[in-house]
């Protein structure tokens, strides 16, 4: 049976709107794309749609109550969610440099790991005591 | 050096984000010395800090980056060329003496009302978000309705979660990165509201921070009232008329305990303004010559306080030849002034820089008002430029040579952006 799946182009801001015909996992044809990116765009999607993931992390003893990290390959669309909460139960001390690896083969996958998207300092205890104690992740948003 | 100041510069740069970064290397490029960054924020880097998704430095880098990493290739240079950086630093004036040189008065957190003197300063103070008070949503005022950009801030940088169910006004590329960041961090999001029938965001945004995770975005619709009397408690959302009013019998409730605005963004100029400095009001920014000099001699402007750029990569670019001026102009170095007025015609909502000079070759900057494709722009009798599409979210930069302005012999330049005409094709 021929099924037809429809994207959105994210190669510029035209956005053509692409139709991707498939007989199970075999693409027929790809139409509606006004260049050879929507084409790519719409296979890819198909077979093997990837997303590059950030978010940030705790971290103790910096400036910041949080570290923005990043995951050094793309991974898999359906995975998004699951490897953010994976992330968040990460938690790093100051210092931290650039690009340093926190988490090695993250997911299972190899070479996909978890890097420090910038450096920390560290940086002296009395000034971080009192930040951290008060600044836990608040609760907002609850009504009283 | 991080943190030192001394009494005497050539260039001061205002702000620390990619435009001043990019100005303050510019500066030094050309061989000017004494070069000093100042920064509001505890430290340097600006906005770029708090965008922590990656799709910065594909032109520079030629890599895709985070915010955070294009921020500290830009610091670990400014550092490198031994450029003194002053975080924690606020620009309360500028005073120019009848010999041109500036004295900047700075209220600095590690070493007090300070006075600097400078031959040039470049403006990058960057750009701030519209309220809720610029768009004027009725109902009670509670807590919990802030712009997209200060929930990022909070997100990121603080580690705070403004609320749990979000509901996002407006389609413009912060708050649609805001709604997938919140949904990472496991908060629901109820909807975005774009007023407009098309989305301000990027196509790509919109696909991977919207459609990714089912986020619905309403087109065409806008929130009529907020409800709750502490914390906002819900929303009342409208499907808009072609005149854009809402049209309340067709109106539903969202219920939510976080509303974000995302609805634009301003060129943050009192200071400009306080000192004088004539402004475009189209862009919010000041007006500026070739050399990206504003009316006042000496006091250059880049980045997101000139006008709203899209990449930071194109205000880098800008930020480096603002402060190659700048530089110049510390080093004594006088160019002729600008001979010729860019005025925008057709289809052109504005075009920076507002003047050109024929000495040398310039990137002319402009936006168009409405959408049109297959499309040309038509620069006076000059030249004309095929272009496939044209977006109002998109920037349009074009170069222009100087031996077509050469032969130019007007003083007013116009811009138009026209349809093309039967049988012109674009290549």
């Amino acid at each position: 049976m021929i099924e037809i799946k429809k994207y959105i182009c994210i190669g510029c801001p035209v956005g053509c709107p692409l139709q991707l015909e498939h007989e199970k996992d075999r693409i027929r044809e790809v139409t509606g794309n006004e260049c050879n990116r929507g084409a790519k765009y719409a296979r890819q999607e198909f077979t093997d749609p990837r997303r590059s993931i950030s978010t940030t992390v705790q971290i103790s003893g910096a400036l910041r109550q949080r570290l923005p990290v990043k995951v050094s390959g793309a991974i898999h669309k359906d995975q998004i969610l699951e490897a953010a909460r994976k992330i968040h139960e990460l938690k790093v001390m100051a210092p931290v440099e650039i690009g340093q690896v926190l988490f090695k083969d993250f997911l299972g996958e190899k070479g996909i790991d978890v890097v420090a998207c910038r450096s920390m300092k560290r940086i002296a205890e009395a000034m971080t005591a009192c930040r951290t104690k008060k600044h836990r992740r608040s609760k907002a948003g609850k009504p009283e | 050096m991080l943190g030192r100041v001394e009494k005497k510069y050539g260039v001061v740069v205002v702000g620390g984000g990619p435009a001043g970064m990019g100005a303050a290397l510019g500066a030094r490029d050309c061989g000017e010395e004494k070069v000093l960054i100042l920064d509001r924020e505890p430290e340097a880097g600006g906005i770029l800090l708090q965008c922590i998704h990656s799709g910065f430095g594909m032109h520079y880098f030629r890599e895709e980056l985070t915010g955070p990493e294009y921020a500290e290739r830009f610091l670990q240079k400014v550092i490198d060329h031994d450029i003194d950086v002053l975080p924690g630093s606020y620009v309360s004036g500028v005073a120019v003496d009848s010999g041109g040189s500036k004295k900047v008065r700075i209220m600095s957190e590690s070493h007090g009302l300070i006075t600097v003197e400078t031959k040039s300063v470049v403006l990058a103070m960057g750009c701030r978000e519209r309220t809720r008070g610029a768009v004027r949503i009725p109902g009670t005022r509670p807590s919990g309705i802030l712009t997209a950009g200060l929930a990022q801030k909070f997100v990121n940088l603080k580690g705070y979660l403004p609320g749990k169910r979000i509901a996002i006004l407006g389609s413009g590329d912060i708050g649609l990165i805001m709604a997938r960041r919140l949904t990472l961090e496991g908060c629901r999001v109820e909807g975005v509201f774009e007023l407009m029938p098309y989305s301000n965001g990027l196509t790509r945004n919109v696909v991977q921070c919207l459609e990714d995770f089912d986020i619905p975005l309403h087109l065409s619709t806008t929130v009529a009232y907020v409800h709750g009397r502490d914390r906002i408690e819900k929303i009342t959302v409208a499907p808009v008329n072609p005149d854009l009013k809402p049209d309340m019998s067709r109106a539903w409730d969202v219920p939510c305990d976080t509303l974000l605005i995302s609805v634009g963004l301003i060129p943050e100029n009192e200071l400009t303004q306080n000192l004088g400095i004539g402004l475009d009001v189209v862009t919010g920014g000041p007006l500026v010559s070739s050399t990206l000099e504003t009316s006042m001699p000496g006091m250059f402007a880049c980045g997101n306080v000139l006008h709203v750029h899209d990449l930071v990569d194109y205000v880098t670019r800008e930020a480096m030849l603002a402060g190659r001026f700048a530089g110049e102009w510390s080093k004594g170095v006088r160019r002729p002034k600008d001979n010729i007025r860019l005025v925008p015609g057709d289809n052109v909502r504005y075009c920076v820089p507002h003047t050109l000079s024929p000495e040398r070759e310039h990137t002319i900057h402009l936006r168009c008002k409405a959408a049109m494709k297959p499309c040309k722009i038509r620069v006076g009798s000059l030249m004309e430029k095929k272009l496939r599409f044209v977006f109002p979210a998109e920037m349009i930069m074009f170069k222009i040579k100087p031996d077509l302005l050469d032969k130019f012999h007007g003083d007013t330049l116009r811009i138009d952006i026209l349809p093309l005409e039967k049988g012109e094709r674009v290549d």
